[in-house]
C-alpha cells in the first residue's frame, strides 16, 4: 500500500497552515505558503503520473473507521473525474499564493492561513469517498471563504460575505437532510460507492434530487440561485475570486456528477429536460447580464454564470459527449476564468479602477499583459485552438442531440460571449489611451508571469491536444453512463 | 428501611453527600479565610467537585437504586453528573479573576455553586416526582441568589427578583401537578405515573396534571412559552453565573425531561406532539429574537433558547438515538458555551464591560489568538463542521430522520441557518471592523488554561466524535 498519497495531498496545505501560524516575518510567510502550495502541486502531479487511465475504479483508496457507530469512515480515493479537479485545485492554489503576493498587504499571515486551509478543504471535497466526510469538507469551506471575502475584500465585502455564507449554508443544510435520508434508505452507510450501488425507489430519488439540487445549484450557480455570485466575486480579493470561479463553482457540478447522476439515475433522467432548460436560461441570461456590465470583474463574474450553464447543460444531456465535454469544460473554465480574474486583479493593482470606461489603449502601455489577456479572452469565447473550444463543441453537439431549442439557445449564448468578451477587450486594450495616460502602468513582472504561464500552457495544451485530458476522465465517464442508462448505452 | 438498604442508599448517593458536606464545611471555613486568600476557596471547591467526580466514576459500574425508589445511580445519571462537574469546575476556574474584579469572591459564592451542583445531581438521579422537586428547588434557590449576587447593581437585583418570582410560580405549578398526580394515582414514582398516564383510558385530570408538570420543567430549560425570564436573568446575573446557568441547570432540566418523557411507556403515547410544537416554537423564537440583540449576554440568552429548542428535537425523536443525541448535544454545548462565555468574562476588566457586541469590533487586530478562539466557539454554536457543534446537530438530525420526522428535521436546519446569521455577525465584528479602543483582557494563566480546555473539547469532539458518541449511547437508560 505504501504512502497514503491522497491524505498527503489533502493535509499538506493544512499542516502548512499550522506552520504559518508560528512564523512572524511576512516574507517568510509568503515564501512558506508558496513552498507548501508547490509541494502540494508536485504531489498531485505524482498522483496523476501514477494514475491508471484504463480503469474506472477508485484509485489510491484509503479507508479508516471514523465513527463506527454511525457507519462513518474516513475514506479517500480518486477516479478520473475527481483526479482532474484535485489537480486543478492544487494548480490554482499555487497561483492564488502568487496572485496575493503584493495584493494582500495587511494581515498577511491570517490570509495565507485561510488560503491554505481553503485549499486543504477543497482537495478534501474532491477526494472524499464518504458522504459525511464530504459534507464536513464541503461545509467547513464556508469558514475560510467567509473570512477571505469579508476581511480582505472590496468596499462591499461584509455584505458579500454574509450573502455568500447564508446562501451556501441554506443550500447545504437541505443537502445534509438529504444525506441522512439517503443513509437510512441506503443501508445505514455513508460510503459513497456502496450508496451508488443501491437502487432507490423513484419517489425517494425524486425528493433527494431536489434536496441535492438546491445545494449544488447554489454552488454552480444556476439561475435563479445565482445572485450571491456577482457580489462575492466582485468583492473578494483576486485570490478569492480565482478560488470561487476556479474551484468552488466546480463543486456544484461535481456534486451532480458524483451524487445526483449515479445515486439518483432515474430522477436525473426524469428531470433532465427542466435541468436543460435551466442551463440554457443560465447561458443566455448570464450572457445578457455580462453584456451590460461596465465593471470588469462583474463582467467576468456574469460570464461565469453563462459558462457554468454550458457545464450543467452537458451534464444533463446524459450522453457521453455531453458529459465529457462538461467535465473538460469545468477544467477549462477553472483555468480560463481563473486567469481572467487574475488579469483583472493585476490591472486593478496598478490603476485602482475596474470600470471598463476608464480604460483604453492598454496595448501600448503593457504589451505583454494585453497579449496574454487576449489569449484568455479568446479562450473564454471558445476560439478554435483554445481549450474551451473543445469542451464547448462537445457540449453543443450533445445539446443539439438532446434538445434542439436548448442547443440553439446555447449557440446564441456562445455568440453573446463573443460579443461581450471582444467588446471588453476592445475597450480595454485598443483605442486611445485613457487611464494609462494618468498612471504609469508597468508591464508584467517575473512573479506575475510565473502565475500566468502555467495557465496559458493549459489553454493551448487542451486546445490543441485534449486527448490526455479526455483520457483521464474517459473510463470513469463511461462507467457513469453505464450506471445511468444501464447496459449497452455507451456507443 | 433496613440497615443494609440504608447503607446501600448511602453508597449510591455518596457523590451527592460529598458535595453537600463539602459545601457545609466550606461555609464554616469560609468565615476564617482572610481577604486576599480567596485562592483557598477556589482550590477547596474544585477539590470537592473532583472528589465527587472520582467517586461517581468508581460507583458507575452498576445500577444502584436507593432510598426506596426515590433515587437511582445509573449510567444515565453518571453521564449528566459528569456534565455538571464539568460545568461547575469550569465556572469556578473562570470565576477566579472575574469575581475579584467584581468583588464577589467570598465563600458564599462558592458554597452556593456547590449546593446548586448537588441539586442538579439529585435531579439527574431522581426517579420520583418528589425527589425531582427537592433537587429542582435546591438548584433553583441557589441560582436565584447567585443571579442577584452583584448586590450593588440594579440590573442584577432586578434580574434576581424576576427570576425568583417567575421561578417560584413555575415550581408552584409543577408541585400542583405533582399533587394532582398523587391524588389520582396514589404514587409519585415515575414508573407508576407513566403506567397510569398510558393506561387504557387515561383520566382527563391526569392529563391536566401532566401539562402542569411539563410547564414546570420546560421553564427550567427556557423553552417557549416559559422563556421570558431567561434573557433578563442572563443579562443581569454576573457573567460567570450566566455561563453556569446556561449549561448546568439547563442540562439538569433536560435530564428530568428525558426521564419523564422518554420513560418507555410515555414515549409510546402521543406526548411527542406537544414537545414537537414546543421545540419548533422555541427554536424559532430564540433564533429570530437573537437577530436584533446588541447585548452579548442577551444575544447568548436567546441563542441558548434556540439551542434548547434544537435539543428538544432530540426529545421528540425519542428512542435510544434520540436520548443519546440530547445527551451528546448538552455535553458539546457545555464546552462551546462555556468557551464563548469565558471570552466575555475575560474581556471584563477595569471599566470595560465587554457586554455589547460592538465592544468586540476589531478584536482580531490586537488579539489574534483570542479572536481565533471566539471564531471557533461561534462557528461551533452555529453548527459548522468540523467543530463539535456540527456533530451535535448532526446526531439530533439523524435521530429525527430515523424516526421518520423528516419535515421536523428540515424545519430545524432551516431555523439553524437563521441562527447562523447572528453568530457570523459577531465573527464579522471581530474580524472585519476597525477597533475603536485598546483591549486589555484580564488574561490569567488559569483563564488561558480554561479556554484552551474548552477549545480542545469544541474542536476535539468535532474531529473525533466516536468515543463521545459511544459514551452517550452507552449511558442511555434502559439501553
Amino acid at each position: 500500500m505504501g504512502l497514503p498519497l491522497l491524505s498527503l495531498i489533502v493535509f499538506t496545505p493544512a499542516i502548512g497552515a499550522g506552520v504559518l501560524m508560528l512564523l512572524r516575518s511576512e516574507g517568510a510567510i509568503r515564501w512558506t505558503a508558496l513552498g507548501v502550495a508547490i509541494l502540494d502541486l508536485v504531489l498531485c502531479i505524482i498522483m496523476l503520473a501514477r494514475f491508471d487511465t484504463t480503469t474506472h475504479a477508485m484509485q489510491f483508496s484509503e479507508r479508516h473507521l471514523w465513527v463506527p457507530a454511525l457507519g462513518i469512515s474516513y475514506a479517500l480515493g480518486v477516479d478520473g473525474i475527481s483526479a482532474l479537479f484535485v489537480f486543478l485545485s492544487a494548480l490554482l492554489g499555487a497561483i492564488c499564493v502568487l496572485a496575493s503576493w503584493v495584493a494582500i498587504d495587511r494581515r498577511v499571515k491570517a490570509f495565507m492561513v485561510s488560503l491554505l486551509a481553503m485549499q486543504a478543504l477543497m482537495l478534501g471535497v474532491f477526494c472524499a469517498l464518504d458522504l459525511f466526510l464530504f459534507y464536513v469538507f464541503w461545509e467547513a469551506m464556508l469558514i475560510p471563504m467567509y473570512l477571505i471575502i469579508g476581511v480582505w475584500g472590496g468596499e462591499g465585502r461584509v455584505y458579500a460575505a454574509f450573502k455568500f455564507f447564508l446562501y451556501t449554508l441554506a443550500g447545504s443544510v437541505l443537502f445534509l437532510i438529504g444525506v441522512i435520508v439517503l443513509y437510512f434508505n441506503g443501508g445505514e452507510t455513508f460510503d459513497i460507492l456502496a450508496l451508488t450501488a443501491q437502487e432507490l425507489p423513484f419517489r425517494i430519488q425524486s425528493w433527494l434530487f431536489f434536496a441535492f439540487l438546491v445545494a449544488f445549484a447554489v454552488k454552480v450557480p444556476m439561475v435563479p440561485l445565482h445572485t450571491w455570485l456577482p457580489d462575492a466575486h466582485v468583492q473578494a480579493p483576486t485570490a478569492g475570486s480565482i478560488i470561487l470561479a476556479g474551484v468552488l463553482l466546480k463543486m456544484g457540478a461535481y456534486g451532480f456528477l458524483r451524487f445526483s447522476l449515479p445515486m439518483l439515475p432515474e430522477a436525473s433522467a426524469y428531470y433532465s429536460t427542466p435541468m436543460l432548460a435551466l442551463s440554457a436560461l443560465a447561458i443566455v441570461y448570464g450572457g445578457l447580464l455580462a453584456l451590460a456590465q461596465d465593471d470588469l470583474k462583474k463582467l467576468v463574474a456574469y460570464s461565469s454564470i453563462s459558462h457554468m450553464g454550458f457545464v450543467t447543460l452537458g451534464i444533463f444531456t446524459l450522453n457521453l459527449r455531453g458529459l465529457e465535454g462538461a467535465i473538460l469544460q469545468m477544467f477549462n473554465h477553472g483555468v480560463t476564468t481563473g486567469a481572467l480574474f487574475l488579469f483583472v486583479g493585476l490591472i486593478y493593482e496598478r490603476t485602482h479602477t475596474r470600470s471598463i470606461a476608464d480604460y483604453g489603449g492598454l496595448m501600448k502601455a503593457a504589451p505583454v499583459y494585453t497579449a496574454f489577456f487576449l489569449l484568455f479572452t479568446l479562450s473564454s469565447m471558445a476560439l478554435p485552438g483554445t481549450n474551451s473550444f473543445v469542451g464547448e463543441l462537445l457540449v453543443l453537439s450533445a445539446g443539439f442531440a438532446a434538445n434542439l431549442v436548448v442547443g440553439a439557445a446555447a449557440v446564441f449564448g456562445a455568440l453573446l460571449g463573443a460579443a461581450y468578451l471582444l467588446g471588453m477587450y476592445g475597450k480595454v486594450a485598443l483605442g486611445p489611451a485613457k487611464v494609462s495616460a494618468k498612471f504609469k502602468i508597468r508591464d508584467l513582472n517575473a512573479r506575475e508571469m510565473a502565475a500566468i504561464l502555467p495557465l496559458a500552457l493549459f489553454v493551448l495544451w487542451v486546445g490543441f491536444y485534449p486527448k490526455p485530458f479526455l483520457g483521464i476522465i474517459d473510463a470513469s465517464v463511461k462507467q457513469l453512463m453505464l450506471h445511468v442508462h444501464g447496459e449497452g448505452s455507451v456507443q | 428501611m433496613t440497615a443494609a438498604a440504608l447503607l446501600q442508599s448511602i453508597v449510591a448517593s455518596l457523590p451527592e453527600i460529598v458535595v453537600v458536606t463539602g459545601a457545609c464545611i466550606l461555609l464554616i471555613l469560609g468565615q476564617l479565610v482572610r481577604k486576599g486568600q480567596e485562592q483557598f476557596l477556589l482550590s477547596a471547591s474544585v477539590a470537592v467537585v473532583l472528589t465527587a467526580a472520582v467517586l461517581t466514576i468508581m460507583l458507575a459500574g452498576e445500577v444502584r437504586p436507593a432510598y426506596t425508589g426515590m433515587f437511582i445511580a445509573d449510567r444515565f445519571s453518571v453521564f449528566f453528573k459528569m456534565v455538571f462537574y464539568l460545568a461547575t469546575v469550569l465556572t469556578l476556574l473562570l470565576s477566579r479573576k472575574y469575581a475579584e474584579i467584581e468583588g464577589i469572591a467570598n465563600s458564599e459564592y462558592h458554597v452556593l455553586l456547590l449546593l446548586a451542583l448537588s441539586g442538579m445531581m439529585i435531579m439527574a438521579s431522581a426517579i420520583d416526582l418528589l425527589s425531582i422537586y427537592v433537587g429542582l428547588e435546591l438548584m433553583a434557590l441557589c441560582t436565584y441568589v447567585l443571579t442577584g449576587f452583584l448586590r450593588k447593581e440594579r440590573r442584577s437585583n432586578e434580574a434576581a427578583l424576576k427570576y425568583v418570582i417567575l421561578g417560584s410560580a413555575s415550581t408552584g405549578i409543577f408541585l400542583y401537578g405533582v399533587s394532582l398526580v398523587y391524588g389520582l394515582t396514589g404514587t409519585t414514582q415515575l414508573d407508576g405515573v407513566a403506567a397510569a398516564v398510558t393506561g387504557a383510558r387515561p383520566d382527563p385530570g391526569l392529563l391536566l396534571a401532566v401539562v402542569f408538570i411539563v410547564a414546570g420543567l420546560v421553564f427550567k430549560v427556557g423553552a417557549v412559552p416559559f422563556h421570558m425570564w431567561l434573557p433578563d436573568a442572563y443579562e443581569g446575573a454576573p457573567t460567570t453565573i450566566t455561563a453556569f446557568m446556561s449549561v448546568g441547570p439547563k442540562a439538569a432540566g433536560f435530564a428530568v425531561i428525558l426521564r419523564v418523557f422518554l420513560n418507555p411507556l410515555v414515549a409510546a403515547s402521543n406526548a411527542w406532539i406537544i414537545v414537537a410544537v414546543i421545540a419548533v416554537a422555541t427554536m424559532a423564537l430564540g433564533s429570530f429574537s437573537a437577530l436584533v440583540q446588541d447585548n452579548f449576554k442577551r444575544l447568548l440568552a436567546y441563542s441558548s433558547i434556540a439551542h434548547a429548542g434544537f435539543a428538544l428535537f432530540g426529545v421528540v425523536a425519542g428512542g435510544a438515538d434520540g436520548i443519546a443525541s440530547v445527551m451528546l448535544y448538552l455535553l458539546i454545548y457545555s464546552f462551546m458555551n462555556l468557551g464563548i462565555f469565558g471570552t466575555i468574562i475575560m474581556m471584563r476588566n477595569g471599566d470595560f464591560s465587554g457586554e455589547t457586541i460592538d465592544d468586540y469590533a476589531g478584536l482580531s487586530k490586537s488579539h489574534p489568538g483570542l479572536a481565533l478562539l471566539m471564531l471557533l466557539y461561534l462557528f461551533s454554536l452555529a453548527g459548522i463542521p468540523p467543530t463539535a457543534g456540527f456533530f451535535a446537530k448532526f446526531y439530533v438530525l439523524v435521530a429525527l430522520v430515523e424516526q421518520g420526522f423528516v419535515i421536523l428535521a428540515v424545519t430545524a436546519v432551516l431555523l439553524s441557518v437563521v441562527a447562523a446569521y447572528f453568530y457570523i455577525r459577531i465573527a464579522m465584528l471581530i474580524y472585519m471592523r476597525e477597533p475603536k479602543r485598546a483591549f486589555s483582557p484580564a488574561l490569567s494563566p488559569l483563564l488561558r488554561a480554561t479556554l484552551a480546555f474548552t477549545a480542545a473539547g469544541t474542536i476535539g469532539i468535532g474531529l473525533f466524535p466516536a468515543w463521545f458518541l459511544r459514551l452517550a449511547q452507552h449511558s442511555v437508560f434502559g439501553g
